[in-house]
């Protein structure tokens, strides 16, 4: 089972309440940010590249807590920066978990080996480990060789003391679908509960600007990745979100769906843009022109977005807003291998980019440049 | 959110296909901004100078009409009807480090002091140092984050 039960259980009758309640927008999953700095410095991410005093500004544990209160979502996620060079992250992920919250801490497991320690092993608690590929798409995507071996090391660690386990993989141009499948393979094989995979979002101050996914590729992608699945493979997302990044379907964008609260107080509008913030949750939901984004507004910097933060919420949403909606789900749950022939050719005739030392990368003399990725 | 300027390469783009058939998208021209003083004379240029504030990922120096000076990250703005009830809200570098905001109206003059972070860490630079760095023999190669202090 990817999900425990009573996560699934505690998901879904907080979502019924939202329905019974009347209310159009709610937020699932908290993005809460305690923190912007990193100990990488990947090539696709546009989240560190801030003065050194506002790297240096934490949240504290209490305005943590508060935030999660304000917004009342069942789940939190902590991305960052990397969450384990906060210093009182052990005292924030025990205060969410004794609120009951299920909490997926995001980390590039490169200190999570030595700060294990620190936490205990709880249903509630999941490290979320970012993994973007087999050890040299890994290593080439977080600029540091090595990284994938310590992130792996991390993984089976925590793995080995009981804790749940998943996995986040992010994909940029030039990701090889059957690389990517061998990348799943290992992944569970090293014991994680489940995995999640998501293409990368067009950060504007992103070191790497030439390596954005089309839409059309990244559907292309993520059939061949997602069809013919493996029955060992556990992934964690909505099973329509996986079929909206398949191409079997569309689904407008949520931004309200995971909002942020880092240092600067609530993201407008979602975890990936920014258009200011708001200081209070209600503030932001009131406040933001939410008819502004998602593809169908026309915002140029919403046009490419596939990310989850902005429609897996649709997906969870469709899944409980209609009878079909809740028999797609169903079907998806219960049939979920998306046997496809034509999948499997696409698979079978992708040609990588590049061969070299790095897969992603041509050698020098080619002078040619592949596969970067990140947040 | 940033000027149209700033999003020239992606709305070129959309100008002429579908975003549903794109294999490649185009990422974003970057405007050198370090170090510009830009003209505060009309109220146009006021608007459009802190909107590239909102948008730089280096701190500014802005100075008040009464002469205070205030040094910081601007991390929002809210755009009002006129220039006394549009604001800028900045996390300062130094001292007391509360939220500040300031009026559009208040602000004499404006200048893009500190280094842009997001600036000359090209992904083809990386790539050209590390097959620099793997023919010298090196191991282990990879980008440190920055140091803090
Ligand atoms: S489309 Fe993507 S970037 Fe735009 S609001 Fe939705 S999640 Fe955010």
């Amino acid at each position: 089972m990817a999900v425990p039960i009573s996560q699934m259980f505690t998901v879904a009758s907080y979502v019924l309440k939202q329905k019974i309640k009347g209310r159009k927008r709610y937020p699932l999953v908290l993005m809460l940010e305690p923190l912007f700095r990193c100990n990488l410095a990947c090539a696709g991410c546009g989240k560190i590249q801030y003065p050194a005093h506002i790297l240096k500004t934490d949240l504290t544990p209490e305005q943590c807590f508060a935030a999660v209160e304000e917004c009342g979502t069942p789940m939190v996620s902590i991305p960052g920066g990397e969450p384990l060079l906060h210093p009182q992250m052990p005292e924030i992920v025990a205060g969410l978990v004794a609120r009951k919250k299920y909490v997926y801490m995001c980390t590039n497991a490169l200190l999570l080996k030595e700060k294990l320690h620190l936490f205990t092993p709880s249903k509630y608690l999941s490290f979320s480990v970012h993994v973007d590929g087999q050890k040299e798409h890994h290593d080439f995507s977080v600029c540091r060789e090595g990284g994938h071996d310590q992130a792996m090391e991390g993984v089976r660690e925590a793995v080995k003391r009981g804790f749940r386990v998943t996995t986040n993989t992010t994909l940029f141009d030039g990701a090889d679908p059957n690389s990517v499948r061998a990348h799943f393979d290992e992944l569970m094989a090293a014991g994680v509960e489940s995995m999640m995979v998501s293409p990368g979002y067009t950060y504007d101050k992103a070191p790497d600007q030439n390596h954005f996914l089309g839409k059309a590729k990244s559907r292309r992608l993520f059939r061949a990745i997602l069809s013919n699945r493996k029955k060992n493979w556990q992934f964690n997302t909505h099973p329509l979100f996986a079929e909206f990044l398949m191409g079997k379907r569309n689904f407008e964008c949520t931004p309200w769906g995971m909002p942020t609260y880092n240092i600067f107080g609530w993201q407008k509008p979602c975890y990936l843009l920014q258009d200011g913030y708001a200081d209070t949750f209600q503030e932001l939901m009131e406040a933001t022109e939410w008819a502004n984004y998602g593809a169908k507004s026309g915002n140029p910097r919403c046009a490419n977005c596939m990310v989850h933060s902005g429609h897996e919420a649709s997906a969870v949403d469709y899944g409980f807003g209609s009878l079909k909606g809740f028999i797609d789900t169903a079907k998806a749950f219960l049939s979920g291998s998306y046997q496809d022939a034509g999948a499997q050719k696409i698979l079978n005739e992708w040609q990588p980019e590049h061969r070299g030392q790095l897969v992603q990368i041509a050698a020098p003399a080619a002078q040619q440049t592949e596969l970067v990725s990140g947040d | 959110m940033s000027t149209l300027q700033q999003e020239s390469a992606k709305i070129e783009q959309l100008k002429h296909q579908s975003f549903d058939e794109l294999e490649h998208v185009a990422g974003r021209e970057r405007e050198n901004l370090e170090g510009w003083i830009p003209e505060l004379a009309t109220a146009d240029e006021v608007r459009e100078a802190l909107e590239k504030a909102f948008d730089y990922r280096g701190d500014v120096t802005v100075t008040l009409k009464d002469g205070t000076v205030v040094e910081g990250y601007v991390f929002d703005r809210r755009s009002g009807t006129s220039l006394t009830d549009s604001f800028i809200r900045i996390l300062p570098s130094k001292g007391d480090r509360g939220k500040v905001n300031v009026a559009y109206g208040d602000i004499a003059a404006l200048a893009f002091t500190g280094r842009d972070t997001a600036a000359g860490k090209t992904f083809e630079a990386w790539v050209k140092k590390y097959w620099e760095k793997k023919a010298a023999g090196e191991k282990n190669i990879g980008i440190e984050a920055e140091k803090l202090d």
